[in-house]
């Protein structure tokens, strides 16, 4: 039970610390790469550029991935390998997909074996999750380099070849190759066609009467999954994602897939201390993070692995609970609930709705927290059947958004909880607040605070506009508090830029010409495809210009009264401010939706 | 800026080269050479050499004689995988896993021990009683509207018995839109909770059920008729059966026998759900094959045994079976079944 998750953070806390001693070398220019990788180094480089032009840079270049991914999609019914003449996605769901990928969030209002080719598979998804990945890693780097105090912040270009060409691609053929031994499919074929079953007529009979045959999807699994993984990306080449058994055969491929999605969140924490030369401080990050991880991780597995799904079990109480009556005054009326008897189920293994069996008894409750922890967003079970207090932990994940978090993104969320940590500190003590011996000033609060409250206004804004709307009503496939919950958590996977979802949401449109859509599915389209905009780049502009900011102050001399960063004690104020601003801001929601569902009557509806 | 747009152009088209087509195409390569089995979807074949389907998809099974997967939000349809997405306070969660039950579980302990329970909720059902009040099924579509409306909406025989019931009871329609002025021309699922309720309080003891007919030209034909017994019973009805007999001791079936999987594709089942299976699998065979019952069983235990294993070597969990993989070994050694 245990064994599972702590051997995986074991296993890749090791070998993320020599790769943070790689990726600082790369990203300090200090590489020397094959000559035909010089040569596009040569060619991408446009000199030096300060952070303005640093950040105009990063939007020229996601403007033209919009364009590409936009156009790769819209053309797909023309494109080769679609040997299944797959049409085009509505025009609203490829605005969705395309923001979606292009930000690193994937969150998918389309279901992958269904509505994509090969082609669209190779040319967006893989694409995209190569490069908006490396798009936060760079965002990071920009912002050390600053922190340095100096003038220039790199070159965007190159920093983003480097992270693609000398970062990612290396360890995804290796990751690849594993998967490939595992039993993933790696073919330009997209389907299997001819297979008759077992039992021939079981599958059901064709119109001609003809026994049916299964079709199997495949395709390029083994070369989507790595990248999917390691950019944090999370959106899977099947519907149901990591769960699918071509996208994840094993317990040995569950436990790569795993580690792929941790490794880079992990030693980018490390190659930040690394870059400035304050491991120590790096090593306090690290530490306070691991214990939010593994806090969020034991929720899980505690409320889910280890209870049984309550829809299944005995309530042997009764309960009455005196309420309001809305119509009279004053008057009030009692509600009874009866006792439930339960069902003959052996739930010894835990909650095994959604579940996947081949992966290990923990493994389900693990992956939910651990995926919206680095801000991943691929599962491996159905959230939307957690256990309902289990489900408040990749909630949590997302709202926080920083327990390690994306590529680049996450540590970049940390830092304003660490800015607004230090700010709290410095008034607290009467001193001028300071961070690597630069004063924070009222510019600087001013940054983080838009960058941090951004997060918060683009969840619970749209949540509240579409519970209180046939918006969210029609698209709600679960009763009462567990509607609201699915609605919330669609906009903080959009927000956190996780990608994961509570299925259950109706917010697929299909095909273009599909007949019968998701009723409310455009608004959902183009709602968390803005929340998904605006809460991707705010976040990264107003960090990198605060650092800009910061590093061009005097630096004051280490002093007796200079705040250490390394110690335990800022340890304990980093994990107070994030535990206390975070969380504190999502606690009205996650009383009204999983506190509810779980203390309220079960089953419920239907 | 326009540096930066051809520059952005350069780094898209490397990119693209680098990213579309040399990296999925060394994966593919290294795929095909190396490990085409699994590369191309771990299709095997069975006895007769033809394929039957990948090791690591489920398939539906419906006879006795093979064991079969866990139940599927996705039909098996492996071009559409999909998880039941049912929340744990959602009804139909529990009403799914119960209708399930009814029809197999069996009494664990006391005297009944050994026994289906099914005979029980039918004697229970006619009686007409729940909670004390008459009307079960009265009860039931008023408490469920949702399933009500869903037993309609099944199949177009059951809406065609309900409209064929609203032809005769046009009084009680006109009242019903009467008080649902918002519905001016009702389907025949709007009705359903009408046409339960005065379908419970005609027929008491009785449930509307499919039942098979013979036609005057030999064929059979399922047609719906008020029956007071019969699977249909036994399943919807399990669990207010049960809520009158909370303290009725029945042997727990497992938890991945009536839980749907995440992609709804899961080619595994626990050792425990193996086992659970056996009696009917090997009866099934022992009687096709007219061998000794008890031996049969006991070659068809090791079969399971010797098929089981558990996650990373029983590091991460408990043991499971492999579906396709011990019906393949029954094909092998037993032949194939009758049809």
């Amino acid at each position: 039970m245990w064994l599972l998750p702590s051997s995986i953070i074991v296993f890749t806390i090791v070998l993320a610390i020599p790769m943070s001693r790689y990726m600082a070398k790369i990203m300090d220019g200090r590489y020397r790469p094959p000559r035909v990788f010089q040569w596009c180094e040569r060619h991408l480089d446009s000199g030096q550029q300060n952070w303005k032009q640093y950040t105009l840079a990063l939007l020229v270049f996601n403007t033209l991935m919009f364009v590409f991914g936009y156009t790769v999609l819209a053309l797909q019914p023309w494109m080769p390998l679609n040997p299944r003449g797959l049409g085009m996605l509505a025009p609203s769901t490829i605005f969705n997909s395309v923001i979606s990928f292009m930000t690193n969030t994937n969150l998918q209002h389309y279901s992958g074996e269904v509505n994509l080719s090969n082609f669209s598979q190779i040319f967006f998804v893989i694409f995209n999750q190569f490069v908006s990945a490396a798009v936060g890693m760079c965002a990071l780097a920009a912002i050390i380099r600053a922190f340095r105090g100096e003038s220039t912040v790199g070159n965007y270009f190159v920093d983003m070849w480097r992270a693609v060409a000398y970062i990612f691609l290396p360890i995804a053929v290796i990751l690849g190759v594993l998967f490939l031994w595992q039993g993933m499919p790696m073919t330009i074929n997209h389907s299997v066609d001819q297979v008759m079953t077992l039992e021939p007529g079981a599958m059901g009979a064709t119109d001609t009467g003809q026994p049916k045959p299964q079709t199997l999807v495949v395709g390029p699994v083994a070369a989507e999954v790595p990248i999917m993984m390691l950019g944090t990306n999370g959106g899977g080449f099947y519907g149901m994602n990591e769960a699918h058994p071509f996208a994840n055969p094993s317990a040995l491929s569950n436990f790569l897939v795993m580690f792929g999605m941790m490794f880079f969140p992990f030693a980018l924490v490390l190659m930040y201390g690394r870059m400035l030369g304050r491991v120590r401080h790096a090593i306090v990050i690290f530490s306070v993070m691991l214990l939010l991880f593994a806090g969020t991780i034991v929720w899980a597995i505690h409320f889910d692995t280890m209870k049984p799904n309550p829809g299944l079990t005995a309530h042997p109480e009764a309960r009455a609970f005196k309420i309001a009556v809305p119509t009279a005054p004053g008057g009030t009326q009692t509600i009874t609930l009866p006792a439930v008897a339960g069902l003959p189920v052996d739930q010894h293994l835990g909650n095994l709705e959604g579940k996947e069996l081949r992966f290990g008894t923990s493994a389900g409750a693990t992956f939910a927290a651990a995926t919206v922890d680095v801000t991943c967003g691929a599962v491996n079970c159905e959230h939307d059947s957690l256990n309902p207090i289990a489900a408040l932990s990749p909630m949590a994940g997302m709202w926080l958004n920083c327990i390690y978090g994306g590529k680049g993104v996450g540590m970049i969320n940390l830092l304003l909880f660490l800015i607004i940590g230090v700010f709290l500190a410095g008034q607290m003590v009467g001193r001028t607040p300071e961070y690597l011996g630069k004063k924070i000033g009222a510019r600087e609060m001013k940054l983080a605070m838009i960058a941090l409250l951004v997060h918060p206004i683009m969840i619970l804004g749209p949540s509240g506009l579409f519970a209180a709307t046939n918006w969210g009503m029609k698209a709600e496939n679960n009763p009462a508090a567990h509607g609201l919950s699915e609605i919330v958590y669609q906009f903080s996977s959009a927000s956190a830029n996780n990608g994961s979802a509570f299925d259950g949401l109706g917010v697929s449109y299909g095909f273009n010409n599909n007949p019968n859509p998701a009723p409310e599915a455009v608004p959902w389209d183009l709602a968390t495809g803005l929340v998904m905009l605006f809460s991707r780049y705010l976040p990264i502009i107003a960090p990198i210009a605060m650092a800009a900011f910061l590093g061009m102050k005097k630096s004051t001399p280490f002093g007796l009264g200079t705040l250490r960063d390394d110690t335990f004690t800022f340890g304990c104020l980093l994990f107070g401010t994030i535990v206390i601003v975070g969380a504190l801001l999502f606690l009205p929601v996650a009383a009204l939706g999983p506190l509810a569902e779980h203390l309220g009557p079960i089953p419920f509806g239907g | 800026m326009r540096t930066y747009v051809s520059k952005s152009i350069l780094l898209l088209s490397l990119s693209v080269l680098v990213c579309c087509l040399i990296y999925p195409l060394a994966v593919w390569a290294i795929g095909q050479t190396f490990f085409p089995f699994t590369a191309n979807g771990s299709i095997v074949a069975g006895p007769d050499g033809k394929p039957v389907g990948s090791i690591l998809i489920a398939q539906p099974l419906t006879k006795d004689e093979y064991f079969w997967p866990r139940p599927s939000a996705a039909s098996y349809d492996a071009s559409a995988s999909s998880s039941s997405a049912l929340a744990a306070s959602n009804y139909l969660l529990r009403n799914r896993v119960a209708t399930m039950i009814g029809p197999i579980v069996k009494y664990g302990s006391g005297s009944k021990a050994g026994q289906l329970v099914a005979p029980d909720i039918e004697v229970w059902f006619q009686k007409d009683q729940y909670h004390g009040q008459p009307h079960v099924v009265a009860q039931w579509a008023d408490a469920h509207n949702e399933l009500a409306q869903a037993w309609v909406s099944a199949d177009p025989a059951h809406a065609q018995y309900v409209n064929e019931w609203a032809q005769t009871h046009q009084g009680m329609v006109a009242e019903w839109i009467k008080q649902n002025p918002a519905t001016l021309h009702p389907q025949a699922a709007d009705l359903a909770v009408l046409f339960f309720e005065n379908f419970s309080k005609d027929n008491p003891g009785r449930f509307p059920s499919e039942v098979l007919k013979a036609t005057p030209d030999g064929k059979t034909q399922t047609v719906i008729e008020s029956a007071a017994n019969g699977t249909d019973i036994q399943a919807t009805f399990f669990d207010m059966w049960r809520q009158d007999h909370p303290d009725a001791p029945l042997a727990a079936v497992p938890g991945d026998m009536v839980t749907t999987s995440g992609s709804g594709l899961d080619p595994d089942i626990t050792l425990e759900n193996a086992e659970y299976q056996l009696d009917r699998v090997a009866s099934k065979w022992a009687a096709d094959l007219k061998r000794d019952p008890a031996q049969v069983r006991s070659e068809i235990n090791q079969m399971i045994k010797a098929d089981a294993y558990a996650p990373m070597g029983g590091l991460f969990g408990e043991k499971i079976v492999n579906v396709l993989q011990v019906n393949l070994t029954l094909r092998k050694r037993y032949g194939v079944p009758p049809a």
